[in-house]
């Protein structure tokens, strides 16, 4: 890089790195923004042409109404339940398959893993019907477990991957001091293996969380009856005499997504992480 | 769990292990203790059982009974549901349907075309990010907000700054183009509105895949480059975006599978409209199920964009070779 | 290992294969027994119904449970939220009556659900639970689409018409009369625009959903085309159809409706015309009540509303789609006779007259059209609806929705300016062709 002595005053920070990141800033979190301002724009103000940028008189009207006539309360608790449940089904079964697939001599490791790869993106349309019907028939619709057991199956093979290749960075002398130790291998692995796992946990949790919180064909097939609903499907849903009720949806959404924002802002190292071991470590 | 713990335990006393092909004798007096390779190969089974297990009881198997279900005339009943014949026609109506030929088409298209946007602007502010200093922890945070944002909410968001009568965007564009602008109701700018709102949305995560690629440059391939006196284009080009290569393939091989699923966005955003032109596959099906109540065509759509997305990654594995199967093997 | 794999597979084909017969359902006699009366022992039952608009504040559904629950005092009901929209409601209501959840009992449905809902075993047939001449009370033409096949599915509630709403302010402004043909109506809308008075003239729902195919049904009945012939098969071509499409077009391409009413629903277009954006508005009889409301329009006292206008000639004038919401019982329902007693409650007279006095639509049965409390009540559009014409869209199949679909994508295609008329007529011929052959996704 060339060095040149930085121009005096504001010049010195309008480069093209610091603009760039400005502009990821802006573009970031404008659009946030509105959602927010609009949810304080009571139904005259929010339906007017132009839009006005700050909210003129601003009313809790709609988040009362969010809560109280659309029952965004009840879907929060469904969501909240569903999401940490299964995240922590999904945490367990994890780490062992993980474990497995990192350090115990499997055949055909190679295929499974590539298979997970496939796996973990798999279009959710085509379960849909099977998973319907099947469903249908066992009573499992419009219930809990109904979507928690899809929601763990196919959360998995990410976090198996994840866990995996945190867990292949763990030195073995770990293990093998257990396993002298007489430990057999449930408790080397609880004993020994799992805490320093845990940034590894953290990320596979914080990513099952969100991918589980968000979904929404196989909530929205399964929970459609009101009183299971997650939040996605009860925000899509939202109903009102005669408009789409956007001042109400946006006080919801922001109900929504606050939870889930401040936990991505607490665990952003585990998510950056996790976003990189497969890339990084293969 | 007990018989494993009990049966890998390896004795204190100088017993002989239980007798198998490949077991090595316990060396006395302690030492690492080696247990059997067939029995640490069962334990890792028992330990990815369970996970293993619960993945193909919910994708396997309905997928497979979805082909079945693809190929019968299923009829709902009360509390219940029949196949009746086994029959071809679900496959010839949608093979042969002018509206999944444009569903499969629109589909491909938006994944090429958001995946190549989100590759570019992703490794942009992927470079923005490198060189920032103290901020960069901050601007990292305020990136991955979208990305944590309920796809179905950013659909709603962005349907509402699109608004044809009152949206923020639709006003600033009215402004520019001197005329109202009818985004979400013509096919070409209503595609374009959803390619805008998933680029949105997904370009933080390709900036971070990328970001990690960069940091793991060493820096003595720069020096190299500047005292052969690179330019910074051509560094960039020559140097760094090899580099990047196998990162970028992993990135965007996700990328393309999860595009190809969409169906939270158009949903909410357009419906699938105006007409069929924002239908992807995904929307496709879950019409034909849920508005037509046709279980077994809604099965064939939904099978043939299953196959189609299991072969695309096959295709892309091997044409690229990626880390996915070295690392397997390792 | 080779032998657990073995057993994997083994035992998931064979519940595979136990799933691939089916699985029995109940038969139909023994929910009729169920459903032929109502319990003595306590139950709660869950209506699925959207809001019902209501005139002059009350919430209308709840006034019509709590007579219910008077007349039943070991039965109480619940409502569940419903969307407004049609289309998302019957997306939302099937994936649970397929997935053959117990609730909603009692769902408030469009008219147009019948043939699809009964044919896909979605609502119970009711036919042998109703007197021989149920259905002389109410209007013929709500019979004929609430049956399939003979078996009624739907129980009557309320009907809607559409109808013209007009600034009655801005034409006496310019000195207008309201037009009576769609040819008038367009040079006036161009007059009062021209003038600045109005940013639009003319607003009705081009959207991709079930409203569009409500206002083409309307505009090709002003033409005198049919879509379907007496045997059922496709009769959409010539002339006729063509002008109704073409009449579309006119409107968006003069100006006269925005571009943007491609994506316009009731409540977008409704939205813009209590704002004063525009001069008319083509909407269903909650209209009225709504634009009246202080609180929520800007036109209020300043609406008048006619019968819709036909073409220049001879043609028919006044013609509005039978629209309207009927309860369907849900055949999985535990509490089978309470909800047959609730959905007859609903099209009995107590229910009826609750409707006619708080509510901004058309109760089902004839009688009290005619009391004289409907003409105390001041609301035009129910003393107005015996002038309509009333005309049905061709839902005796249960392939509706694709033929609704086949309509509504040339419309719209149509009024965007991406297909002309005449391509649009051919196209939705031949997608009706396939829709009703049942080939059509």
């Amino acid at each position: 890089m060339n060095r040149r002595t930085p121009a005096p005053g504001i010049r010195r920070y309008l480069n093209a790195v610091n603009l760039g990141g400005l502009a990821i800033v802006v573009l970031s979190t404008l659009p946030l923004y509105w959602m927010i301002a609009s949810s304080f724009k009571g139904p005259g103000e929010i339906s007017a042409a132009p839009p006005s940028l700050v909210p003129e008189s601003a009313t809790l009207g709609n988040y009362a109404e969010a809560f109280v006539r659309n029952g965004i309360g009840r879907y929060l608790l469904n969501s909240v339940l569903v999401a940490s449940v299964s995240t922590i089904a999904v945490l367990g079964l994890s780490f062992f398959a993980g474990y497995a697939l990192a350090r115990t001599p499997l055949r055909g490791r190679g295929a499974i893993m590539t298979t997970l790869l496939m796996l973990s993106v798999f279009p959710p349309i085509a379960l849909v019907v099977p998973l319907f019907l099947l469903e249908r028939q066992l009573g499992l619709l419009n219930s809990y477990a109904g979507l928690i057991v899809p929601y763990v199956a196919l959360n998995l093979p990410f976090a198996i991957w994840i866990m995996r290749n945190y867990l292949v960075g763990i030195p073995r002398e770990l293990e093998e001091a257990a396993t002298v130790d007489g430990a057999g291998p449930l408790r080397t692995v609880l004993t020994v293996i799992a805490p320093p796992a845990r940034p590894g946990l953290f990320t596979a949790g914080i990513f099952t969380f969100t991918a589980t919180w968000a979904e929404f064909l196989l909530a929205l097939t399964f929970n459609s009856e009101d009183g299971h609903r997650t939040v996605p499907v009860g925000i899509a849903l939202f109903t009102s005499q005669y408009t789409v009720p956007y001042g109400t949806l946006f006080a919801g959404a922001v109900a929504a997504t606050v939870p889930i924002g401040v936990l991505v802002m607490i665990f952003r190292r585990s998510i950056v992480s996790g976003m990189t071991s497969g890339a990084v470590k293969g | 769990m007990n018989a494993v713990t009990s049966s890998a335990t390896v004795p204190r006393s100088p017993a002989p292990p239980p007798a198998g092909p490949r077991t090595r004798p316990v060396p006395r007096g302690g030492g690492p203790a080696r247990v059997s390779r067939r029995k640490r190969a069962r334990t890792g089974w028992f330990f990815a059982s369970p996970a293993l297990l619960t993945i193909a009881a919910v994708t396997v198997f309905p997928v497979l009974f979805s082909v079945v279900l693809s190929f019968a005339d299923v009829r709902l009943e009360y509390g219940g549901f029949r196949l009746l014949s086994l029959t071809g026609d679900h496959y010839a109506a949608v093979l042969s349907s002018p509206e999944w030929r444009h569903a499969l088409l629109f589909t491909f298209g938006f994944t090429a075309v958001t995946v190549l946007l989100e590759l570019v602007l992703g490794t942009a502010a992927a470079l923005v990010l490198e060189r920032l200093g103290a901020a960069r922890g901050w601007v990292l945070a305020v990136l991955l907000l979208p990305w944590a944002l309920i796809n179905v909410v950013a659909a709603q968001l962005w349907g509402y700054l699109f608004n044809g009568t009152y949206g923020g965007l639709t006003w600033l564009f009215e402004q520019i183009l001197g005329h109202q602008p009818d985004i979400l109701g013509q096919p070409a700018s209503a595609m374009g509105a959803m390619v805008v709102v998933d680029v949105w949305k997904t370009t933080p995560f390709v900036a971070i895949v990328v970001l990690a690629g960069l940091m793991l440059i060493p820096g003595d391939v720069y020096e190299a480059a500047e005292i052969d006196g690179a330019g910074a284009w051509t560094t960039f080009w020559k140097v760094t975006l090899p580099q990047l290569r196998p990162i970028m393939a992993i990135a965007v091989l996700f990328r393309i599978l999860q595009a190809f699923g969409i169906f939270d966005l158009p949903f909410v955003l357009t419906q699938g409209g105006p007409g069929t032109a924002t239908e992807s596959l995904a929307i496709l099906g879950y019409k034909t199920l849920f508005q037509n109540l046709d279980i077994g065509r809604g099965a064939a759509v939904a099978t043939t964009s299953a196959v189609i997305v299991i072969g695309c990654c096959l295709l892309f594995l091997r044409v690229f070779r990626t880390q996915a199967d070295e690392g397997g093997r390792a | 290992m080779a032998l657990r794999r073995r057993t994997l597979l083994a035992g998931g084909l064979a519940a595979g294969a136990g799933l691939t017969s089916g699985c029995a359902g109940k038969p139909l006699d023994s929910l009729l027994t169920q459903a032929a009366h109502v319990p003595r022992t306590p139950a709660t039952l869950v209506w699925w119904v959207s809001e019902i608009p209501s005139r002059n504040g009350p919430v209308v559904a709840d006034l019509i449970i709590r007579a219910f629950e008077r007349r039943h005092p070991h039965l109480r009901v619940r409502k569940s939220n419903a969307l407004s929209t049609t289309d998302g409601n019957r997306a939302a209501v099937t994936t649970q009556l397929a997935g053959a959840s117990p609730t909603p009992d009692v769902y408030l449905g469009d008219t147009t659900w019948p043939a699809q809902f009964g044919a896909n075993s979605l609502a119970l047939p009711v036919q042998t639970l109703l007197p021989k001449d149920y259905w002389s009370d109410y209007p013929a033409a709500l019979r004929r689409v609430s049956e399939y096949r003979g078996a009624v599915y739907a129980l009557p509630f309320f009907t809607d018409n559409s109808f013209l709403y007009y600034r009655k302010d801005l034409l006496a402004k310019h000195g207008l009369p309201v037009p009576r043909t769609w040819e008038e109506l367009l040079r006036t809308a161009r007059r009062i625009q021209r003038a600045g008075d109005a940013a639009y003239g003319f607003l009705w729902q081009a959207s991709v959903s079930e409203s569009l195919t409500c206002n083409v049904t309307e505009f090709l009945a002003d033409a005198q085309a049919p879509v379907l012939d007496d045997a059922g098969r496709v009769a959409l071509s010539g002339p006729g159809a063509e002008r109704a499409f073409a009449l579309m077009r006119e409107f968006t391409e003069t100006g006269v409706t925005p571009r943007t009413v491609t994506t316009y629903a009731e409540a977008d277009s409704q939205d813009a015309f209590t704002g004063g954006r525009g001069v008319f508005l083509r909407n269903w009889s909650y209209a009225w009540g709504n634009a009246a409301d202080r609180s929520v329009s800007k036109v209020a006292g300043r609406v008048g509303v006619v019968p819709r206008p036909g073409f220049d000639g001879d043609g028919p004038r006044g013609v509005s789609c039978a629209g309207g919401w009927s309860n369907f019982v849900n055949p999985n329902s535990q509490h089978l006779g309470a909800a047959v007693a609730f959905a007859r409650f609903c099209a009995g007279e107590e229910a009826q007259m609750i409707l006619l006095k708080h509510a901004g639509v058309i109760p089902a049965l004839d009688d009290v059209l005619t009391r004289p409390e409907a003409r105390r009540v001041g609301d035009p559009t129910l003393t107005r609806a015996k002038e309509l014409r009333l005309v049905a869209r061709p839902v005796q199949t249960p392939y509706y929705p694709q033929v609704s679909k086949a309509l509504y994508t040339q419309a719209n295609a149509v009024t965007g300016g991406r297909a002309t008329p005449a391509q649009a007529v051919r196209a939705a011929r031949a997608d009706i062709r396939t829709a009703l052959e049942g080939r059509a996704l």
